[in-house]
């Protein structure tokens, strides 16, 4: 997770801290449409997991994100 | 040089330019930096291009601006001539059409429509695109990269694709290769060989389906900085960024082991397990100096020792003829660079340096930030992929003098050894057996004419800058005499490496541009010239010559030459001098030098 967050806060340009539960693509401003696409293809390179197209639609939070990466590391 | 630079050097990750391009935008920007404006046009969105483009760009010192396109709107933009694109006035124009949508529906569906439909439909594109390129040219002497179309590796026809008449994949290739042919000798247009760019990362990588339906991505993101970087191959250059010389190590270097402890006979070097990674390195290191790229050795060894395997050594591919400089000797590396860039004078900003060793790099890298030194790998198998990937000594043309500058520096090197061993100036000219020849503009030498009116500036009498549009029509008009010069001596043959644009004014022929490279003055070639030009102007009826000079800072070194050639400086204006010669009497040419008229 610690790499994970890492990975979010880089390409959202955040502090580490700030990336927890409460981070949603609606209050974080630079979580646009592509940064999102970017955040998916850089976690698939740098954790070695792919992302379904449904689950990269239905990702909208860190929460999201997090529930799903964690299943796929599992 | 500040900390956002000194990264990119290493592979990073598409996320990591993303973050040094903000914070380029948010830094201040530096007013003294040489600009670029890149024009990026597309069929489809590309993200990420002007990001990492900006960052590498900037690690030259270079601040690059950048229009980009809207969604495939490139054919509109490309035909109003009065819209933004030609407004942005850009240097360089990327356009990135894709096969997805240069071919709609039949990208999928190629077998519904016949052969010869097919082949009408390819020729239309070609038609368009070559349009496309001639509306721009016709508006504007931007540079032009134009993206050629990745050939699919899928075929609904499967292993029978190839049987077809005109298929599908070879419909692509047939218009990749009709690009190549109708820009071959275009110097505004560039084919972007994208084809091969996708064989080198990986047809099956190129694209990743998710982002492509999530985002019209046509190029998996992770795949942006390399082709930024084989962009980079064509905006060096652009901005006169490119490296000419490769300064190598040599043990463990150019062959395995250390000479001064393992003799020419325990060195690895040559058809054999270990021998051959460094065989080959050098052969493509060969290949380079044939292409024009100076080579030279900066090496802690015992000179003799070094000799010998050049001279003795069978496998030896390099031989003491490729080099343009040698320091072999006990000096520190940061002392023979300098001896180097002194003795071929060249900046060292156009260095590549070349060494296994760790440590010497590091201290050449402190001493001479702006040498690009190379990191070698550990494993000697690489170090051929890693000469190769190296992109630096890319030119937009390349001229016969071009081609033979490695030879060039080497016989430089010779006449300089042989001059020291000479005792006296004018025998050692005679010794030369020189021949000078000036051939009057033709279009072999127009090229080349215009490339020494943009690069000489030493001796360079008036340094006017000339395209070769603005050469071509005074070769053409008659009362211009434009001529190149050659010299040949026992040494070799130096190419063209000189030039002169005379006015034929009636009474008075007037000087306009008088340069020589700098390799060749001080031989008594520049009285030479002076010697025909004076001749042909008498011939003519004129009674007197003038001479422009204009000084700057770089051209210190020819500002005597009319006063020592005994003319009459007549007036000065505006910091120009003009230089007058009365030609009642002869000038004459210097006795030990043939000299041919072409």
């Amino acid at each position: 997770m610690k790499e994970l967050k890492k990975i979010v806060a880089k390409i959202l340009s955040i502090d580490e801290i700030k990336v927890n539960d409460a981070l949603t693509m609606k209050n974080a401003e630079q979580w646009d449409s592509f940064n999102h696409l970017l955040l998916i293809s850089e976690i698939e390179k740098k954790l070695g997991i792919t992302f379904s197209i449904q689950e990269v639609e239905k990702i909208k939070s860190f929460r999201d994100l997090r529930e799903i990466v964690s299943s796929k590391i599992k | 040089m500040d900390s956002i630079t000194d990264t990119t050097r290493k592979k990073l990750d598409i996320s990591d330019y993303f973050n040094l391009y903000k914070k380029l935008k948010e830094g201040k920007k530096p007013s003294n930096k040489k600009g670029i404006k890149i024009a990026l046009l597309s069929s489809f969105t590309v993200n990420g291009i002007k990001e990492v483009l900006s960052v590498k760009c900037h690690e030259f010192g270079v601040n690059a601006e950048f229009y980009v396109s809207g969604y495939n709107q490139y054919a509109q933009e490309i035909l109003d001539t009065n819209g933004s694109l030609y407004k942005f006035e850009p240097d360089l124009i990327i356009l990135f059409i894709d096969a997805r949508s240069v071919f709609g529906d039949n990208y999928l569906l190629p077998y519904s429509i016949g052969d010869q439909q097919r082949k009408k439909f390819v020729e239309g594109k070609l038609e368009e695109l070559k349009s496309l390129a001639e509306k721009i040219k016709s508006n504007s002497k931007v540079k032009i990269l134009l993206h050629n179309f990745e050939a699919p590796v899928f075929s609904p026809l499967g292993i029978l694709e190839n049987k077809q008449k005109f298929g599908f994949v070879e419909s692509i290739e047939a218009l990749n290769s009709e690009l190549m042919d109708t820009f071959k000798n275009d110097k505004q247009v560039f084919i972007f060989d994208y084809n091969a760019f996708c064989s080198k990362i990986g047809k099956d990588n190129s694209m990743d389906y998710k982002m492509y339906y999530l985002g019209d991505m046509k190029l998996n993101l992770q795949y942006i900085p390399e082709l930024c970087n084989e962009y980079m191959a064509y905006i060096r250059p652009l901005m006169s960024l490119t490296k000419k010389c490769i300064v190598l190590d040599l043990d463990n270097t150019l062959w395995g082991g250390i000479i001064g402890e393992d003799g020419i006979e325990g060195i690895k070097l040559g058809p054999t397990l270990e021998g051959r990674p460094f065989m080959e390195f050098q052969q493509y290191l060969l290949s380079l100096f044939n292409r024009g790229v100076i080579l030279a050795i900066n090496s802690k060894n015992n000179y003799d020792d070094v000799i010998e395997v050049f001279r003795q050594h069978p496998h030896m591919v390099l031989k003491e003829d490729n080099f343009a400089a040698m320091q072999i000797n006990w000096n520190d590396k940061i002392a023979n660079m300098k001896a180097i860039a002194e003795e071929l004078n060249i900046g060292t900003d156009s260095f590549l340096f070349m060494d296994d060793d760790k440590a010497n790099r590091q201290m050449i890298r402190e001493a001479f930030p702006e040498i690009c030194v190379v990191d070698m790998p550990e494993d000697s198998s690489l170090y051929l992929k890693t000469l190769m990937d190296i992109n630096d000594f890319n030119t937009l043309q390349i001229t016969e003098e071009d081609k033979k500058r490695g030879h060039m520096y080497v016989q430089q090197r010779k006449r300089t050894e042989f001059q020291k061993s000479a005792t006296d100036l004018t025998e050692f000219l005679k010794s030369l057996n020189m021949v000078v020849t000036a051939e009057k503009a033709n279009k072999f030498s127009i090229p080349r004419i215009s490339q020494l009116t943009q690069k000489t500036n030493q001796f360079n009498m008036t340094t006017r800058r000339y395209m070769e549009d603005s050469i071509k029509k005074l070769a053409e008009d008659k009362n211009f005499l434009v001529f190149s010069v050659k010299v040949e001596d026992k040494f070799g043959d130096s190419g063209i490496t000189g030039a002169a644009i005379v006015k034929k004014v009636k009474d008075a022929w007037n000087i306009d541009t008088f340069l020589l490279s700098c390799r060749i003055i001080g031989r008594k070639v520049e009285e030479t010239l002076l010697a025909y030009i004076a001749r042909e102007a008498k011939k003519a009826g004129a009674r007197k010559l003038t001479a422009d000079f204009i000084p700057t800072k770089k051209n210190s070194v020819a500002k005597d030459f009319y006063k020592n050639s005994r003319f009459n400086l007549a007036k000065k204006e505006n910091g120009k001098e003009v230089w007058e010669y009365s030609l009642k009497k002869d000038y004459k040419f210097p006795d030990f030098i043939k000299f041919v008229e072409k």
